[in-house]
């Protein structure tokens, strides 16, 4: 994945600014920076959901910055999403919002075969149990991990992460980051942003930080530097 | 918690594919949109109940159309055929007299002899004049040569000619009424494009109804829409259940407007039969059931093609 000159802006005030990176197959990186730095539109702009005022972005290939609204599907399903808010679909059960991220890509998985792998997904992220219950009757890092599930069901190329643990307490955050470490092992890209300082300390892996829109530094995995802002956000 | 592990996807037989894609694609696709359409059968009736009200209307209106339509044909077939009326005790010779006149004319293309009796067997056949027949000791219908003139601008002279013949009737020569059948036409046209009018009036109305509809559908659902566009669904798969929604409205409007539409017209025309006059020309049980059947048809067309456009118009992609 890469960003190239990437500037978005609102009006006139700039949300990225001249960004570039590029990020490696099986690589786990932490997005950090304070509340409106730019860390969604960053994502945003991967997925698609917003178009680079300037420069460029290559997904997996695809050059998602000019990419036609009609395309827009074939990229998000080499994408996998996990957001702050997990937004499952709230009519279906855990197993069948797993089976829909898999069958909207590929319609000629039977309905059987995408359960009994939604079954398999939710399993691998401890909820193997709780396929039949429907979003509101799962506890918040039950919903995140199955919002995981669906994200990881189509083994993407790239996964990025909102806000994964915004929501959850410590232990279940844990929990979710040691799913996104395994799940970058099978070589997928996965992107995190988050505001977690106690994370991304720990697991000292590369950190990308953005300070209103621009990208400030580009840590590399093995250590963590300077994040005094990051603690001053999280207290 | 358990590891993750490789998925490995077995390749299905050719035709299994196949019936695994259109299953799937029924399932998304035609199943969603009736689950949801129920689901919303609240916000959705007021767009069938007047879409209803404006496909039954729009039959009516149809049909009433095609009657005037067949009317048109009718009189303008008629308008140069002109009825001499006999009086009765004419003689052979002066009737015959009177043919080879009209028949030696060449502004007259043909010249038929209608006898008494005929012209009765023909009123028969005409709706209410079988009673006014009944209603007399004799028969009350004359003969006649009925001329059919080249032109309809020869109407005029033919009847002038044939007027103070000895064979005709002094009282009531002949069938031609002067200016008749162009008011006739002004007429039929003037209904003509008020039909027009209402009609797309009717149309634009079941449109725009139907267009709410749905955006207020999209609007109700927009979250479920938009994770749905996030996980990688295709357009068709986002946007698709949207239009079948529509058309399964227009098909229920259009099925209800239909049978009321058909049932209308057969009791139109059972309450005709005892009439003096026809109904409507030319509407007859087909052509009632195949009014019917239009109307489910463009029920479904308006429901569809009305949720394309809001679609289009309120979807992001």
């Amino acid at each position: 994945m890469e960003f190239s000159g990437v500037t978005r802006a609102y009006g006139t005030r700039l949300a990225l600014d001249d960004v570039s990176l590029s990020l490696e197959p099986g690589e786990l990186t932490f997005l950090v920076g304070p509340s409106g730095a730019g860390k969604t539109t960053f994502l945003k702009l991967i997925n698609r959901e917003l178009r680079p005022t300037k420069g460029e972005v290559w997904v997996d290939g695809i050059a998602a910055h000019s990419l036609k609204a009609s395309h827009v599907a074939d990229l998000r399903r080499r994408v996998g999403v996990v957001f702050q808010d997990y937004k499952l679909l709230p009519r279906l059960t855990a197993k069948e919002n797993v089976a829909f991220g898999l069958q909207v890509g590929d319609l000629r998985i039977s309905n059987g075969e995408a359960m009994d792998r939604a079954l398999d997904a939710l399993e691998a992220v401890g909820l193997g149990d709780r396929g039949g219950s429907f979003p509101h009757q799962l506890s918040g890092g039950q919903q995140q991990r199955v919002a995981v599930a669906r994200a990881m069901i189509t083994q993407p190329r790239v996964l990025i992460a909102d806000e994964p643990t915004g929501n959850l307490d410590m232990e279940i955050a844990w929990q979710i980051m040691a799913l996104l470490e395994n799940i970058a092992t099978f070589g997928t890209t996965v992107l995190v942003a988050t505001h977690n300082v106690e994370i991304v300390r720990r697991l000292q892996r590369r950190i990308l930080t953005l300070v209103e829109g621009r990208l400030v530094r580009d840590q590399p995995a093995g250590g963590i530097g300077r994040m005094a802002w990051l603690a001053s956000a999280s207290s | 918690m358990a590891g993750l592990g490789i998925i490995v996807k077995n390749a299905l037989p050719r035709a299994a594919m196949a019936r695994t894609v259109v299953g799937n694609t029924f399932r998304y696709l035609l199943f969603g949109a009736a689950r949801n359409w129920f689901r919303n059968i609240g916000s959705i009736a007021p767009a069938l109940g007047s879409m209803t009200l404006l496909l039954l209307m729009a039959g009516v209106a149809g049909l009433a159309g095609f009657a005037i339509s067949n009317l048109e044909h009718v009189e303008s077939a008629q308008a140069s055929l002109l009825h001499v009326y006999i009086r009765d005790g004419a003689s052979s010779g002066d009737i015959l007299s009177l043919w080879h006149r009209l028949a030696a004319d060449p502004r007259v293309a043909s010249v038929v002899i209608v006898t008494k009796q005929e012209a009765l067997q023909r009123a028969e056949s005409i709706p209410g004049l079988p009673q006014i027949a009944s209603a007399s000791e004799s028969n009350p219908f004359p003969a006649s040569l009925d001329v059919q003139v080249k032109t309809i601008n020869d109407m005029a002279a033919i009847a002038t000619m044939v007027r103070t013949d000895t064979a005709v009737d002094p009282v009531n020569p002949s069938s031609y009424d002067q200016g008749a059948y162009q008011r006739i036409q002004t007429v039929i046209f003037g209904i003509a494009v008020v039909g027009l009018v209402f009609l797309a009036v009717l149309a634009f109305v079941a449109v725009a109804v139907t267009i709410n509809s749905v955006r207020a559908a999209i609007h109700s659902r927009r979250d479920e829409v938009t994770i749905m566009q996030l996980v990688g669904a295709p357009r068709w798969m986002v946007r698709g259940p949207f239009v079948v929604e529509g058309a399964i409205t227009g098909a229920l409007a259009g099925a209800a407007a239909g049978l009321a539409t058909f049932g209308l017209t057969l009791a139109g025309i059972s309450a005709g039969a005892g009439t003096f006059t026809s109904f409507a020309p030319g509407v007859t049980v087909s052509v009632a059931a195949i009014a019917a059947v239009i109307v489910l048809a463009t029920g479904v067309g308006l429901g569809s093609g009305s949720s394309l456009v809001s679609v289009r118009r309120h979807l992001e992609s």
